[in-house]
């Protein structure tokens, strides 16, 4: 997996590069918003960590003629800018996720994880979690390779969860995805379905209860 | 704000127009006093005098005492009613009829001659009639004072009410008057009172009366000061942030790298205790940071927008769930749909202090629950867990800067309530620290008012 470093801070580029290395990620850095644009033609990558406050060219601008030449190169800005304007702005412009520095490393490996995980998910349409498989397209799901049958509602609910991998699902919009119309089932029919699910899934995969809030598929089980 | 009423410029007013409006109105009842009243004692005198010559004529004409006894009760009738007379004839100096004891003035120039006296214990008006015949007759009459006293009073009550009636009228009108003259004035005064603190934009200063125009200016000036300072101060603190987080974020970096690295296990107690101290220190310093931003003196009121809670509290939830569930920690969240206007990155601040709290001191088993919703038609924020809590008497304490609990395990440098209390007063909402019926910590933050939604709106 290749990773684009966009940072002006030698010390902190240098140590994520050895740090993402360490897990197996092979890591380019570049020090400028103009040096990183021409790395992007050049060159494949499955992610980006941009720093906002580049020289000359900002990070936020490098964000924006990213998302116009690629769609679907996971961005995460990395950045010492903690307003709320910067955040939304930012995340407005496209990119996946907005970190503050200091940023833990486990952080930031757990974060390029999940955003490479997704990316690709989209790319094949297959999420794989430990031994779960999910092929979204052949809407199959396997458990260490064998096939496991679910029903329509387990699939859609388990669909939504595994493109959502780590974040929290509201039961109401769980409740959209197993339902053209909601408003004929409860939000107990989504308890009930994730209850089964779990029950299938067994050890495969963690769906997680927040309470008050929803399930959250962790992203390692 | 009540005010004594002589600091207030109604009170001042009053205070100078009254004394010399109620000596005015004393001198003027005087006056009306003297002028009326003199007729009333000439009207009363003449009746007097004209009793005594009816005596003395009928006395000239010889009559016997008997005689003139008649003529001076039927004089009496000429009299006023209510008013006992008396009468005394003497002939060359000597005694011929009516009281022999009534007192009798010397006539010379002036004739009749009226005076004042006291005739068997009573105040009496006496009038001394003398005839220049050989008989030389002289009369007098008295009456008593009491029904022309009750007359001269009558007069003066009339006048001094009605002077009294002119003296309040003009006081109302006076209250009044300066009530409407002053209204610009509390009008500007009410426009500077209901501005958010953290207004620094300029008063119409075209709008206010030539008087107050001049505070008004200045005060448009020292606004403009404030703002240009605190706008100078914000950009120095987000300089500071850049230039502080940069080479913390550096240090804790490779700090990070060292311990994944994998090097003896000695060696990793230490870099792990490192890391912690680096950790404190970056979160101290984004504490101050916050701290020193959402000082009021911070032009902040432009910041201010509606913030969905339940949306808050979902991302809140969603960044701290892995510390918490590490810490073997229950962390959820209960959302009754409601909005507020607030600062909106202050009060994440807030809620991430809140919960970071909550899981730096909740033992693992714990629960810690993230609640919004609405409470006598104010929202309210609040974070409840089941820990050790916080005892009643360092409710208090605790919302100091850099307080911390004594004995309390771990590491946090007291500013974590501190940041709190402070955004609660920027946005006029109340911090509540109690507990939940007993057990563990309750924090909750009651917004001034509500925005709320319809539940449709947080699917």
């Amino acid at each position: 997996m290749r990773v684009l470093i966009v940072e002006d801070d030698e010390v902190i580029a240098s140590t994520m590069s050895r740090g993402l290395a360490l897990h197996g990620y092979v890591v380019e850095h570049v020090s400028s918003a103009e040096a990183a644009s021409a790395a992007l033609l050049s060159e494949q990558f499955d992610l980006a960590i941009v720093d906002l406050g580049l020289p000359q060219e900002d990070g936020t601008s490098l964000v924006r003629r990213i998302r116009r030449t690629n769609k679907t190169l996971p961005v995460v800005v990395v950045t010492a800018r903690d307003s709320i304007a910067d955040r939304v702005d930012t995340l407005d412009l496209g990119a996946d996720d907005y970190l503050v520095k200091p940023v833990a490393l486990a952080e930031l490996l757990a974060r390029c994880r999940a955003h490479i995980r997704r990316a690709r998910a989209i790319a094949n349409s297959k999420v794989q979690i430990g031994s779960l498989g999910v092929d979204l397209e052949g809407r199959r799901v396997t458990v260490a390779d064998e096939s496991l049958d679910l029903t329509r509602r387990e699939w859609l609910v388990l669909e939504y969860l595994a493109t959502n991998v780590g974040r929290i699902a509201s039961k109401e919009r769980l409740l959209d995805a197993i339902s053209s119309a909601p408003q004929d089932l409860s939000l107990n029919s989504v308890e009930a379905v994730v209850s089964r699910l779990r029950a299938k899934l067994g050890k495969a995969a963690r769906i997680r209860t927040i309470r008050g809030l929803g399930y959250r598929l962790d992203d390692e089980p | 704000m009540i005010r004594p009423l002589w600091n207030t410029i109604r009170g001042r007013l009053l205070a100078y127009l009254l004394p010399p409006l109620v000596l005015l109105l004393a001198a003027g009842v005087y006056l009306d006093y003297e002028t009326g009243a003199a007729p009333v004692r000439d009207a009363y005198d003449h009746a007097l005098a004209s009793a005594a010559l009816a005596i003395a004529t009928h006395a000239q004409k010889g009559r016997q005492p008997a005689e003139l006894a008649r003529v001076a009760a039927a004089t009496d009738a000429l009299l006023h009613p209510g008013a006992r007379s008396y009468y005394v004839v003497l002939a060359s100096g000597h005694y011929l009829a009516g009281e022999a004891d009534l007192p009798v003035a010397r006539v010379g120039a002036r004739n009749p001659v009226f005076f004042d006296a006291h005739f068997r214990g009573e105040a009496v008006r006496v009038v001394t009639y003398s005839l220049t015949d050989p008989q030389r007759l002289t009369v007098s009459v008295a009456e008593s004072t009491a029904e022309r006293d009750r007359a001269t009073l009558r007069l003066l009550v009339s006048e001094v009410l009605t002077d009294v009636v002119q003296l309040v009228g003009t006081v109302a009108l006076v209250w009044i008057g300066v009530a409407l003259a002053l209204r610009p004035m509390l009008r500007l005064g009410d426009q500077i009172a209901m501005r958010s603190p953290r207004e620094l934009s300029p008063l119409d200063a075209q709008t206010a009366p030539g008087e107050v125009r001049l505070l008004v200016t200045e005060l448009n000036r020292l606004f403009a000061t404030l703002g240009e300072a605190s706008r100078a101060q914000q950009h120095f603190l987000a300089n500071a942030a850049h230039q502080m987080r940069t080479p913390l974020a550096g240090l804790l970096i490779q700090l990070d790298l060292l311990i994944a690295q994998g090097t003896d296990a000695n060696v990793r107690q230490e870099l792990l205790a490192l890391r912690r101290s680096a950790q404190n220190l970056a979160h101290t310093a984004d504490q101050l940071l916050t701290l020193a931003r959402a000082d009021p003196a911070v032009h902040l009121a432009d910041e201010f927008a509606t913030l969905n809670c339940g949306k808050l509290i979902e991302d809140v939830v969603a960044q701290n769930l892995d510390r918490a569930l590490l810490k073997g920690i229950d962390l959820g969240a209960q959302i009754e749909p409601v909005q507020v206007a607030c600062v909106p990155w202050l009060i994440r601040e807030v809620l991430m202090n809140l919960v970071d709290n909550a899981i730096r001191y909740v033992p693992a088993g714990g629960h810690v629950t993230v609640r919004c919703g609405v409470a006598g038609g104010r929202a309210y924020l609040a974070v409840e867990d089941d820990g050790p809590g916080i005892a009643p008497d360092q409710r208090q304490a605790v919302r100091q800067r850099f307080y911390r609990v004594p004995n309390t395990p771990g590491s946090g440098c007291g500013l974590g309530l501190a940041i709190v209390d402070e955004v609660a007063r920027l946005h006029g909402a109340n911090l509540e620290i109690g507990d939940c019926g007993g057990v563990g910590a309750r924090v909750r933050l009651r917004f001034p008012g509500a925005v709320e939604l319809p539940s449709a709106d947080t699917a």
